[in-house]
């Protein structure tokens, strides 16, 4: 369907590149603690771009039709605009591994079993857990009139855990995943069970919150809303929209000097790993930011044309809609292999005498993320006193500026971990703006 | 397309199959500034089949290639037997039904040349970028025409088409280092007609932007605060009606004693239903899908909880009566508990008597967002205005409410009588299931006192 849906283009003296990509994923779900689904998906599609008289159409589908599909694709690029598009010719590609066997291959017993494993691990009086496994194999092509032909095998294998517990109107909500091209080791589901507990067992007392401008911990999870910005201002298309904090800002020292943020698309064995993006770009570790210097921005085909720029190869794209820019995996500071030794907190807490330590905030993500500004009720954190946890902490909410709280950094913690397509530790943070409620 | 369901049905062996087969037409046309980012078409079609064996769990398979019928109702069952349950999962009746419910098209949106939903796009676009300050805007136009069937091993088959269309628009105004946005956005289950007409609602959110640019931030701190429909609407969808969907309480004994019906969540003046029948609203459909008709449910009567949201099995569990809102967002998913058209019941008067005796509050207008978890909830306002002796004054920014959910019904004090449905975008998330079409309404509503963050002092 491929091959035809590009013979065509070129038939029409056109160019153009296609993406097809069959996933089959299986995943099984356990809610309360007992094991209700199974579940089976099969999906299989074709996103095609043209570009006909230098003007670009997109069209997808998941029938098996490629004369529609191509018609379609010329009809969308008769309105299109004039992008200078040149797709990439063929060229080596990385060699990563993004495939495993016995991942693959394991059967559905093999993926329950995991989930009965940690139910009863996780399981505690008065306490709910559901767990869900999902594994996913999938093939990729990516397609071009350039002559680029490159193709992979993808395996994927999410456990996610969440625990639940509700005491009158007080609901407590514990949760962590595993992601991995392979199955979860014997290592990986103990750190599981581990982080469960951490975050568990400190919780169960409710604290009163301090106030004002204090020493806060964010831990990888509760970095979200800290990273955020980022992301949004170190895209290629924000920049060419004029509206990247950081768009001018390419070899100026912006950040503390200790920090750095790579995208690495060729980590091994990690789900978001691939030799090239989907639209055949061939992948290779970008500086984002080094040493607190802002060293580049992630552009796909169509933004680093209209920026006069190079792709990076990051772009991505589904069966249906353009394609669009995407990280791969984030790597904040420098990654070591496996888990870190610091335990909850990162080993950060021990200076702290009064302060918070955050897993996750509520409402990431809305309002004006982009300038920097943030302001979020927590929804799983921890009091500090005197270098331990001394709670939990309910009714509270934290405000700053990314850009002044990563202008100096207090320390970095011990706890490096990946959490879904981001490695990041720990980080202390001073002046976090700290309000009870 | 009807006997090739009725013929793989015939094939399972469960105790309970059902099929889902979806063909959905849609196109997309968005605009970044002046320039058109895309104009284009996508043709999608896939089935879904999920069996149950007795005192076993479901078996689901969902796929692209409708070829494979009968060997996907076969995957199904296996997997259903595949898992073993001590407590046998039960689903509720619903009486079968055969019916072809045909939505109007109002104008079907296939028969429209892309180019023409470009110009009517590029209009919309056009009203923001005229407003002086913006700088930026993103407008996008989506359509869509869905085939759909369904039936199952009781003897229920429907056939229906639905229409769907969507409109939005973000203008982004700058001044020097302040950036600030308006938001305009329409969902309505309609076809071309419905998309006319739209533009001043592009122009007064450009409009709004820019007004941003000059207004201060709000005052952090407790006031008391009157919610415009729409961010009412959001409220009681997010911050309430997630909790009232059976499949968060009905395996979790301690969750079930939060939600017990007859608990007091309000005062008196306090009406919260879902209607998934609702005439006309992009949440409405004749039936949910697993095949139940839908319905309006009182949710909260007069401050009290009198019912939920179910689907087969949550009613079954829970000893209580299908409500139709058992909803998938597509054929690659499960049918989950989901709400439809939500709403706060009407009060009386009018927004000026509901603020006429408020000193110093806040009018909180609009959402960019909210999001909540559990009991906590925090949504974003696209604006405000200052209450002041009983008027309403400057508008204000950065405006943010948080709180805890029980606190902040119970807190709810007078509504106005001025209901309406807020027909929006966008749509709802839950399980990995996003966008659902879903519409909620409200009146104007006061809340006596709640927290107001924004600028919050270092």
């Amino acid at each position: 369907m491929i091959e035809r849906a590009i013979e065509l283009v070129r038939a029409r003296a056109a160019t153009g590149d296609a993406l097809w990509r069959r996933a089959e994923r299986t995943s099984v779900t356990f809610e309360s603690g007992r094991l209700k689904s199974c579940a089976a998906t099969e999906e299989t599609g074709v996103n095609l771009r043209v570009l006909v008289d230098g003007r670009m159409g997109v069209a997808g589908t998941t029938a098996d039709d490629a004369d529609d599909l191509v018609a379609r694709a010329v009809a969308s690029a008769a309105l299109g605009e004039l992008v200078p598009i040149t797709f990439p010719g063929t060229a080596p590609l990385p060699d990563i591994s993004t495939f495993s066997s016995p991942a693959a291959d394991a059967p559905l017993e093999r993926l329950t079993a995991i989930g009965t494993e940690l139910v009863s691990r996780v399981s505690r009086e008065g306490c709910q857990v559901s767990v869900t496994i999902e594994r996913e194999v999938a093939q990729t092509r990516v397609v071009n009139t350039a002559g680029t032909d490159a193709g992979y095998r993808t395996s994927t294998v999410v456990v996610g855990i969440d625990l639940s517990r509700f005491a009158g109107d007080d609901v407590l909500f514990v949760s962590d995943q595993y992601a991995g091209a392979g199955l979860p080791v014997a290592a990986d589901l103990d750190a599981l069970v581990r982080s469960i507990d951490d975050r568990y067992t400190p919780a169960v007392r409710v604290v009163t919150p301090p106030e004002g401008s204090l020493t806060v911990v964010f831990t990888p999870s509760g970095l979200s809303a800290i990273l955020l910005p980022l992301e949004q201002a170190l895209s290629g298309k924000t920049v060419l929209q004029g509206i990247s904090p950081l768009g001018a800002k390419t070899g100026e020292r912006v950040f503390d000097e200790r920090f750095s943020l790579y995208d690495d698309p060729l980590v091994p064995g990690h789900p978001a790993s691939r030799p090239c993006d989907d639209e055949g770009t061939p992948s290779r570790r970008l500086p984002l930011i080094e040493r607190g210097v802002v060293r580049g921005f992630v552009y796909d085909l169509e933004t680093a044309a209209r920026a006069q720029a190079a792709s990076t190869g990051h772009g991505a794209r589904g069966t249906f809609g353009k394609p669009h820019i995407a990280y791969s995996s984030l790597i904040v500071g420098k990654r070591e292999a496996g888990r870190g030794t610091g335990g909850f907190g990162g080993g950060l807490l021990h200076g702290i005498t009064d302060g918070l330590l955050i897993d996750d905030l509520i409402g990431v993500g809305q309002g004006n993320v982009i300038g920097g500004a943030f302001s979020h009720p927590v929804a799983l954190a921890y009091r500090v006193e005197r270098g331990a946890i001394t709670g939990r902490v309910k009714e509270a909410a934290v405000a700053g500026n990314v850009y002044d709280l990563l202008g100096r950094i207090g320390d970095f913690g011990t706890d490096g971990r990946w959490l879904g397509n981001r490695w990041t530790a720990s980080l202390l943070l001073e002046g976090v703006s700290v309000a009870r409620r | 397309m009807k006997d090739r369901l009725a013929a793989a049905l015939q094939t399972s062996r469960a105790d309970y199959t059902e099929i889902r087969v979806e063909h959905t037409w849609s196109s997309a046309v968005s605009f970044r500034g002046a320039r058109l980012e895309s104009a284009t078409a996508g043709e999608d079609r896939g089935g879904f089949v999920r069996a149950l064996h007795d005192g076993c769990g479901w078996g689901i398979a969902a796929f692209t290639s409708l070829d494979e019928l009968p060997a996907m109702v076969r995957r199904a069952t296996e997997l259903s037997r595949a898992v073993r349950l001590d407590r046998p999962i039960r689903l509720a009746p619903v009486a079968p039904v055969t019916a072809e419910a045909l939505l109007d098209l109002d104008g079907d949106v296939r028969g429209v040349p892309l180019a023409e939903k470009k110009r009517l796009l590029e209009g919309y676009n056009g009203e923001m970028l005229a407003v002086p300050g913006v700088v930026d805007t993103q407008a996008v136009y989506r359509d869509e025409v869905t085939e759909y069937w369904f039936t199952n091993s009781e003897g229920t088959s429907l056939h229906e088409l639905r229409p769907e269309i969507t409109l939005s628009g973000t203008a982004i105004a700058r001044r020097n280092g302040t950036i600030e946005k308006g938001l305009e956005s329409i969902g309505l289950r309609q076809g071309w007609r419905g998309a006319q007409q739209q533009a001043a609602g592009f122009g007064a959110a450009a409009r709004r932007a820019a007004a941003l640019l000059d207004a201060p931030s709000v005052k952090g701190g407790a006031y008391p605060v009157v919610l415009d429909n729409e961010l009412a609407g959001v409220f009681i969808h997010e911050a309430f009606g997630h909790l009232s969907e059976a499949d968060f309480v009905y395996e979790n004994p301690q969750a079930r004693e939060m939600m017990t019906l007859g608990r007091r969540f309000g005062r008196a003046v306090l009406n919260v239903g879902d209607n998934g029948a609702a005439p006309g609203l992009r949440g409405t459909l004749p039936y949910d899908d697993e095949g139940t008709p839908t319905q309006d449910t009182p949710l909260i009567r007069e401050g009290i909880l009198v019912g939920r949201l179910h689907s087969r099995e949550t009613a079954a569990t829970l000893g209580e009566r299908p409500t139709g809102n058992a909803r998938a967002i597509s054929f690659r998913h499960a049918p989950i508990v989901r709400m439809t058209n939500t709403y706060i019941a009407n009060g009386t008067g009018t927004f000026a008597d509901l603020i006429r005796d408020i000193k110093l509050g806040v009018y909180a207008c609009s959402a960019f967002g909210g999001q909540t978890l559990l009991e906590n909830f925090s949504f974003t306002a696209a604006y405000g205005h200052m209450i002041r002796d009983g008027a309403v004054a400057e508008l204000v920014k950065d405006v943010v409410l948080a709180g805890s959910l029980f606190q902040t019904l119970d807190r709810i004090e007078r509504l106005a009588g001025d209901f309406r449905w807020n027909q929006m975008g966008g749509g709802c998330g839950k399980g990995g299931q996003f966008p659902l079409p879903v519409t909620e309404g409200a009146p104007h509503v006061r809340i006596e006192q709640a927290l107001i963050g924004g600028d919050v002092p270092a």
